[in-house]
């Protein structure tokens, strides 16, 4: 039997790509010396020691009973942080469908440039800096939070739709076309059964992510339990801080997981 | 009537897809186009509802040239020209029914459609074109829960309930097994004798289509290299299409037991 050439099971690598992989090491290298070089570690503190606030936020609300009976009076704010939060997913989801179909390439040819630049240019914009816009447009309150949350869900939620989009299967939009329909027909009834259930399943993941956002939002005066929750960090009230934290906590993983089973059921 | 004048066919690609086809399709016959994959059979049928468009020469529809038609013209075209595919296209998540009234959109409003009021007797014909290929019963059942054979008929009572002139079929047997294939071709048959329709199907397998043609066009490379009614047909005339011997593969056997 003649002799078999040894079989590697990678490629065999080039001189070239050896070269490339120790520059790209030396250069990772530098940068995380440089970055542990230049970072300070010290602690500079108040007068209270850090672990004596982690104490004050974690502890304390849990075990004591003068804060543990203040949980229900948060619920109240927690449940108008996610309606803003639903309510601006509602609004982002249905706005983002006609964007979401200019921007795939399968229905707008050469269109798609113009919806994926408008995607493009809102998921640039961070969301506080739509909602401190909002506050000074509509003044502070919720109405401003779910302004907010709307405008900038619609730049992923868009994003991903146009993605869903552009994989669906065209052959029964062909046969739409052939039996006479025109093109708004046979998006109605070719592509849309195909893409509406994922639709939905990100928009329910866009709502959970939502809550987050509209916790954070209340900081800049947008609604919800974020602005108790900034007004206790401005006072040093860390019992507070970590009693609004659990309410929140609770509730987003709540929602997390009752979510994550509808999505499961939906595709 | 369906006439070809020296039409032909040239593909962005550089592909000559078809070349100079004269041909006159005559009402109510029910034509089978065979050829070797890369024949040319899809384009010349295609080429008929303007799937795609022919390059050169003409193509009369009841003497009107339809590869002029623009949008408008066009889609008037495709409600008269109707066609069933190889994979059925239905869409899978629709009920039948909705499946099969997609036929309709092409004679109902935009936002009609859109809201789904469609008139009562475009369901009453969509619901008897589904008895008379059999399924009826399915009307409300997801498409996807349907078997194969199943689907092909739903999308044969999509295409009569658009109350067509012609019928294009492309391949519309070619990913169903050899008992299936034969119930769906007679089905398509009966109807189409029953309506008498112009009917055009592509079939790349001998058997099938000896025993359904009215009549054969033999497409080789583009061009036509025979057309007769069946009773001219015999093996040679397949092996001259073919231009080689006819092998097993060519034939699908298992006529309906």
């Amino acid at each position: 039997m003649s002799e078999q050439p040894k079989v590697a099971l990678r490629k065999a690598t080039t001189r070239k790509g050896r070269i490339y992989f120790c520059l790209t090491l030396l250069i990772l290298s530098a940068l995380y010396i440089a970055a542990f070089a230049t970072t300070p570690f010290g602690v500079s503190s108040s007068a209270a020691s850090p672990l004596d606030t982690l104490r004050r936020i974690f502890i304390v609300p849990i075990t004591n009973m003068e804060y543990i009976v203040q949980f229900p009076s948060y619920i109240e704010l927690m449940i108008e942080t996610i309606a803003i939060a639903f309510a601006g997913v509602i609004v982002a989801t249905i706005l983002a469908i006609p964007v979401s179909f200019l921007a795939a390439r399968n229905i707008s040819r050469n269109f798609s440039y113009v919806g994926k630049a408008i995607l493009n240019i809102i998921r640039a914009i961070p969301e506080l800096i739509f909602a401190i816009i909002f506050v000074a447009a509509v003044g502070i309150g919720p109405y401003a939070g779910v302004l907010a949350i709307s405008i900038n869900s619609i730049g992923m939620l868009g994003k991903l739709y146009a993605e869903v989009i552009e994989s669906i299967d065209m052959s029964n939009v062909d046969a739409i076309r052939a039996s006479g329909g025109n093109r708004i027909q046979s998006i109605w009834y070719g592509v849309l059964p195909q893409v509406l259930p994922e639709f939905s399943s990100y928009s329910i993941y866009r709502f959970e992510i939502d809550v987050r956002a509209s916790t954070v939002l209340g900081v800049v005066g947008a609604g919800g339990i974020g602005t108790p929750l900034i007004f206790a960090t401005y006072q040093r009230n860390w019992e507070e801080v970590g009693m609004i934290l659990i309410v929140v906590v609770v509730f987003v993983s709540l929602i997390d997981i009752i979510s994550g089973k509808i999505r499961k059921k939906m595709v | 009537m369906i006439e070809f004048k020296d039409m032909s066919l040239v593909y962005p690609n550089g592909h000559h897809a078809l070349k100079n086809i004269n041909l006159k399709i005559n009402d109510g016959e029910f034509v089978v186009v065979v050829g070797m994959s890369g024949a040319g059979k899809s384009s010349l049928i295609r080429s008929i509802n303007r799937m795609v468009t022919p390059t050169d020469g003409e193509l009369l529809l009841d003497g009107e040239d339809i590869l002029a038609f623009k949008e408008k013209k066009l889609r008037h075209l495709r409600t008269n020209v109707g066609m069933v595919f190889q994979n059925y296209n239905l869409v899978k998540r629709m009920s039948v029914l909705r499946n099969v009234m997609a036929g309709r959109l092409g004679y109902t409003g935009t936002f009609r459609s859109m809201l789904g009021l469609f008139p009562q007797e475009d369901l009453q014909l969509a619901m008897a074109n589904l008895n008379r290929v059999g399924i009826g019963e399915k009307a409300y059942v997801r498409a996807d829960q349907l078997s194969g054979g199943q689907q092909q008929r739903v999308s044969i009572a999509r295409v009569l309930t658009q109350q067509p002139k012609v019928i294009l079929a492309d391949e519309p047997v070619a990913s169903l097994d050899p008992p299936t294939s034969h119930r769906v071709m007679k089905d398509l048959k009966r109807v189409s004798k029953e309506d008498n329709l112009t009917t055009l199907v592509n079939l790349h397998f001998i058997d099938m289509a000896m025993e359904y043609a009215d009549r054969i066009i033999g497409l080789r490379d583009g061009e036509v290299v025979f057309d007769g009614p069946i009773d001219q047909v015999s093996e040679k005339t397949f092996e001259q299409i073919y231009g080689r011997p006819i092998k097993d593969d060519d034939l699908l056997g298992g006529d309906e037991a």
